[in-house]
């Protein structure tokens, strides 16, 4: 058996270690503006995690993301990816180590897909077969046919595109991505179908990712961590969105996650991570839905209780109405 | 500069009825189509030579300007005079500098191709997507390296199109440079104005001169923007 690398996880071709990303009271102050437009933010992402920064436009969520590459610059305080400051690196060097994923994609239209997801590795001098190598890996990655990487991006559609946005992204494995609001021009179908993708994905890659969004619903999906974000760029909350949902640290937070915030949090569990009870009969439920749409079906069906299967169709037990609600109480 | 009308019309052709009528005579076309082969290829050269040197000067403006936005105002106001000033008026203006000649009608052609090229390079580069270029930065393209393989060629269509458009008017405007003294097509019109035959060749080679230089830059313009053809499928 040849030796294990178990430093990095397994994919493709093995994959960078992420890095820890800080913000210690970084600030954005525009001249002439009264208030400043992040305020003293500082929170900690590890090594690994999707952080989403969240909030009502205005929040400085954006600019608070857009300062790690440095797209805009540090007015007071400092930001460290992997320990290190940004301000002392060379700003070029430091944007092609950050992966750069923005709503309007940005992918080039005079280059075909396979010149813009090699972007960032010409840039770094990579020789020929080995961008040809990533290029099909990355394909391979976003589930996209080898024979579109002649094509023109105009050719592709929306959720292709967005998806070569990504795999350009990461056509270098850089350890830490910024993706800005990056599925907010997707109708909601494919929405929900690219970030159920990008989910696995991160499964596979374990980045450090900073997610950009206006959609609560988004950020308690995609966020290992939320940083909720109020007018005049101050933190609010940085938590876990279960916490979030559990604990809202203020009624800004409580006002910005929703009166529904009970069965938000019922979206986070699969029924399989709950404790069954014994089946009392009543409509089926799949084992792997999640616990907020197995209510949906309770009361679609006007049940008070369900019968949860797994893939085989077989009884594995069963959720009630007052379970639920116990739940959706804690 | 005093111009003296040729009669072109030979002795021997005396006793073509056509060209005693003044009609359009192919036999006499075909008997005189050498005279017309040096004035066309001084004509066609003539034009080249000023849309490259127009071309160089203009997008060097262009590429200063793009990056001191506060130059394309005064730029764009010194060619447009430049681009005003009737031709004959600039070739007695810069008699006393160069001479009659070539030199004379080569810079007041290039002059007028000025405007023209530097208003669409900067049209084009003004047309490249916010998010391309967002995009580029962000992924640690230098501002040198952003310009070169990504604002320009997005502009490559914009540009292209102000080349076909210099290269069109300079084909006609090298028609009076022959007042200059420079030859060209435009001096067999002159020559005799009053022989349809001779006017209709000459003008015409122009015409097709035009539209063949024309063409060949917008083949060139499909040729290297390869992207403007494929669209969504």
């Amino acid at each position: 058996m040849p030796p294990t690398h178990t430093a990095q996880s397994e994919g493709p071709s093995g994959y960078r270690e992420a890095v820890e990303l800080e913000f210690a009271e970084a600030t954005k102050r525009y001249p002439g503006a009264d208030s400043p437009a992040v305020d003293g933010l500082s929170l900690t992402v590890p090594a690994g995690e999707i952080c989403v920064f969240v909030g009502p436009s205005g929040c400085g969520k954006t600019t608070a993301m857009r300062m790690v590459n440095r797209m805009i610059d540090i007015s007071s305080g400092d930001i460290l990816v992997g320990g290190r400051s940004v301000k002392d690196r060379d700003v070029d060097e430091l944007r092609r180590e950050i992966g750069y994923v923005i709503q309007q994609i940005g992918l080039f239209p005079h280059r075909t897909i396979a010149d813009n997801i090699a972007t960032v590795p010409r840039l770094l001098g990579w020789d020929r077969p080995k961008i040809n190598a990533r290029v099909e890996e990355l394909l391979d990655l976003i589930g996209l046919p080898q024979d579109m990487s002649k094509r023109y991006p105009a050719q592709l559609s929306g959720g292709q595109r967005q998806r070569v946005g990504v795999a350009r992204a990461l056509a270098a494995d850089p350890p830490l991505m910024l993706m800005d609001e990056p599925f907010g021009a997707i109708d909601p179908i494919n929405r929900e179908r690219l970030q159920n993708e990008f989910l696995r994905l991160q499964a596979e890659i374990r980045k450090t990712i900073v997610f950009v969004t206006h959609d609560i619903d988004e950020a308690i999906k995609m966020g290992d961590r939320i940083a909720i974000l109020q007018v005049g760029g101050k933190l609010a909350q940085y938590a876990t969105p279960s916490e979030i949902l559990l604990h809202p640290a203020n009624e800004f937070v409580e006002d910005f996650v929703g009166a529904d915030r009970a069965l938000k949090r019922l979206a986070l569990l699969r029924v399989s991570d709950i404790e069954l009870g014994p089946s009392n009969g009543g409509p089926s439920i799949r084992d792997t839905a999640l616990v907020r749409d197995a209510l949906s079906d309770l009361l679609q069906h006007g049940a008070l209780h369900g019968n949860v299967v797994d893939s085989g169709g077989r009884t594995v037990g069963g959720i009630s109405m007052e379970a639920l609600a116990r739940l959706a109480k804690a | 500069m005093i111009l003296a009308q040729l009669q072109i019309r030979g002795e021997d052709d005396a006793g073509d009825s056509c060209v005693a009528d003044n009609g359009f005579c192919p036999s006499w076309i075909a008997d005189n189509w050498e005279r017309y082969q040096d004035p066309f290829l001084e004509h066609l050269a003539l034009t080249l030579i000023s849309v490259a040197i127009g071309f160089v000067i203009a997008f060097g403006l262009a590429l200063v300007a793009h990056r001191r936005r506060w130059l394309i105002p005064p730029i764009t106001q010194i060619t447009g005079i430049l681009y005003t000033l009737p031709s004959v008026a600039l070739f007695f203006l810069l008699l006393p500098l160069t001479g009659r000649g070539k030199t004379t009608a080569v810079i007041a052609l290039v002059a007028y191709t000025l405007l023209i090229i530097f208003r669409n390079v900067i049209t084009g580069l003004e047309g490249v997507p916010a998010e391309a270029r967002d995009a580029g930065r962000g992924m640690g393209l230098t501002p040198r390296q952003l310009l070169w393989r990504v604002e320009l060629p997005l502009a490559l269509p914009a540009i292209m199109a102000g080349l076909r458009i210099a290269v069109t008017t300079t084909v006609g405007l090298t028609a009076l440079v022959f007042l200059a003294g420079a030859g060209g097509l435009g001096e067999e019109i002159f020559n005799d104005m009053q022989f349809r035959s001779n006017v209709v060749v000459a003008g015409g080679l122009c015409v097709l001169l035009a539209v063949v230089l024309d063409l060949l830059v917008l083949a060139a313009q499909k040729l290297i923007t390869p992207w403007t053809r494929k669209v969504a499928t």
